[in-house]
């Protein structure tokens, strides 16, 4: 799922980056107008209304910063757009925010405990904004003159001619700066960047009037426009790291490695309670803003009654992020207890929620959704392909009639069409089964299947609505 | 065949055209304010590396006792250490007003995104951190 969080980078090849078409790629946000009120089909969302529109408030309040420590449920029967409200939330909040998606049973792993794991979920989602200033002397080289003096043992010394679009100067050049110069192998032409706190010298190019100079170039030689306006600028650089990223660096010497490789570990409270403190420093100096974003984790009945101790806990905290829950399970039992409760959830847990409800969706709104699923995937559909889509989205589930739009797609390429029409979806609604129909010929055929244990007793015992 | 300023066309359509233009022309300064300070900023630097380049002279040359100076439409031949301090003092005077505009000019940019209806650039009125500071979480960078 193509969600934007501060996530581990993967492998890194020069390749062209092919963007994945996930399940929610088509939600670009709620769809709400300025009133708050849910627009019917709106940035990839349909219907729903009212959902969104309690979702919509949220927001409102997350972005005022008012809602640090609570938590949202967001329940409803499985397809209902559980977790597309959610990814328009983290749409609509921007890149700014942090957001960390985590599943239910993520969390339970062997490399470390259950309460490190979702430590480190909650510590993704919260930022810290700090920002970096430094003086900078960028320009291009009109020349280099560097001499050295004639007893052999003297100093050397040098003149550097600097030019943007608007101004030239010269500067004389002390013994360092001419060695870093040397070092770089800084000419004449290449525009140049210096760091007047430093005195690093940064290469960023070679000017584009210089590009006819010769005939032969080596191959990592970039061009690069002559820089503008003043030669001694300030840079000023905003960056938002999560809590978690600053944990990392901090816990081991090649700290910022870990945060590459995944190999995170578990991580001392000691470290913890030392970067609370400097964060908290930095607040009070008015170098860092804390950023609270927003903690996702879907399928939360699957956490067990030790986790759910935990999150109360970690709610009061005052550096919460939001946390938003989703689960399409009805009265079910506690993990790790024989109690019964509505969504698996403790009750003192439940108490501390604000609780959206999600509800089927409509013919209509299904027809939308298969739609604009149609135009994400880039698949042309008659309108009778649609309305058997429609019928079938309507009788098995929505997430069936969505899988099957590629693969009537392909099945339609073979035959050398361009638009899917209703043999097309015949052909994959015969070869594809959905939930009933495979349930239906499990009972047919179970004395055939390996290892089976259905028993007339042991129906419907999953309870998922 | 009715003027388009016409004193028949409606008084509600009037206001909402006013109010438009009014808009705009706010915009309009706001931005025309931001470019004079960006160019403000190029012309001042432009004076100060000058004044650099003249101080970098003087304080090489140890043989005249007095230099000509250019002030306004007048050369002045003044002492050396005179000139000096002249030079100095312009070049620190240039430097507070170039970071002056520099501070104020963040203002300005956000009071413009303020008037386009987009969200304020968050962030840029923090201190920045020291060296010090940095050094916990610099290797991320």
């Amino acid at each position: 799922m193509a969600v934007p969080t501060a996530d581990k980078v993967q492998e890194i090849r020069e390749v062209t980056r092919i963007e994945r078409i996930g399940a929610h790629s088509h939600i670009r946000g709620l769809g709400l107008d300025d009133a708050l009120e849910a627009r019917n089909v709106s940035q990839g969302m349909v219907g729903q209304v009212d959902a969104r529109r309690a979702a919509g408030v949220i927001l409102e309040m997350i972005k005022e910063g008012k809602i640090a420590g609570r938590a949202l449920l967001i329940a409803g029967h499985p397809g209902t757009g559980k977790t597309a409200i959610a990814m328009g939330m983290a749409q609509a909040l921007g890149s700014d925010t942090p957001f960390t998606s985590i599943a239910g049973s993520e969390i339970f792993s062997l490399e470390m405990g259950k309460t490190e794991a979702l430590t480190q979920a909650f510590r993704k989602s919260i930022g810290v904004r700090i920002k970096e200033e430094t003086e900078i002397i960028e320009g291009e080289v009109v020349e280099i003159q560097i001499d050295r003096p004639a007893t052999g043992t003297g100093a050397k010394v040098g003149k550097l001619t600097l030019k943007t679009t608007e101004m030239e100067t010269i500067y004389d050049l002390g013994q360092k700066m001419i060695e870093s110069l040397t070092k770089e192998k800084v000419q004449a032409g290449d525009i140049i960047t210096i760091d007047k706190a430093t005195g690093k010298i940064t290469k960023l190019g070679r000017s584009f009037t210089r590009a006819r100079d010769y005939d032969a170039m080596g191959a990592q030689t970039k061009f690069v426009q002559c820089p503008e306006g003043e030669l001694q600028k300030r840079k000023e650089v905003v960056h938002t790291v999560t809590l978690h990223e600053i944990d990392v660096i901090n816990s081991r010497t090649q700290g910022f490695l870990a945060l590459f490789s995944g190999d995170t570990g578990e991580i001392k409270s000691e470290v913890r309670e030392q970067i609370n403190g400097k964060v908290a420093e930095w607040r009070e100096e008015g170098k860092a803003e804390i950023v609270p974003g927003v903690l996702f984790i879907d399928e939360v009945h699957m956490l067990d009654i030790e986790s759910f101790s935990f999150l109360n806990r970690a709610l009061e905290s005052d550096m919460a992020p939001i946390l938003i829950m989703a689960t399409n399970r009805g009265i079910t039992r506690i993990r790790g207890t024989n109690y019964q409760s509505p969504h698996g959830i403790p009750i003192d847990l439940l108490d501390r929620l604000l609780i959206i409800s999600t509800v089927p969706y409509e013919e209509k709104e299904i027809k939308l959704i298969l739609k604009i699923r149609c135009e994400e995937e880039d698949v042309e559909m008659t309108d009778d392909a649609m309305t058997v889509l429609t019928r079938i989205g309507m009788e098995t589930s929505l997430r069936y009639s969505i899988q099957l739009i590629t693969t009537a797609n392909l099945v339609a390429r073979k035959r050398k069409a361009t638009e899917v029409d209703v043999d097309d979806i015949k052909r994959v609604y015969s070869l594809f089964l959905d939930e009933s129909r495979s349930t239906q010929f499990l009972k047919e055929y179970q004395q055939e299947f390996m290892f089976n244990e259905l028993s007339q007793t042991d129906t419907g015992t999953m309870e998922t609505s | 065949m009715m003027a388009y300023g016409s004193p028949h066309t409606s008084v509600r359509g009037h206001e909402g055209q006013g109010k438009v233009m009014e808009l705009m022309y706010e915009m309009e300064m706001a931005a025309e304010d931001i470019l004079t300070d960006k160019q403000q900023i190029i012309d001042l630097d432009r004076k100060r590396q000058k004044t650099r380049e003249a101080i970098r002279v003087l304080s090489k040359d140890h043989k005249s006792d007095k230099h000509w100076v250019c002030v306004g439409n007048m050369f002045l031949k003044l002492p050396a250490a005179r000139t000096k301090t002249v030079l100095n003092e312009d070049f620190n005077k240039l430097d507070g007003e170039i970071n002056s505009l520099r501070t104020n000019l963040k203002q300005k940019v956000n009071k413009l995104r303020d008037l386009e209806m987009k969200e304020d650039i968050k962030g840029f009125n923090l201190t920045p951190l020291s060296k010090s500071d940095l050094q916990h979480i610099d290797n991320y960078f």
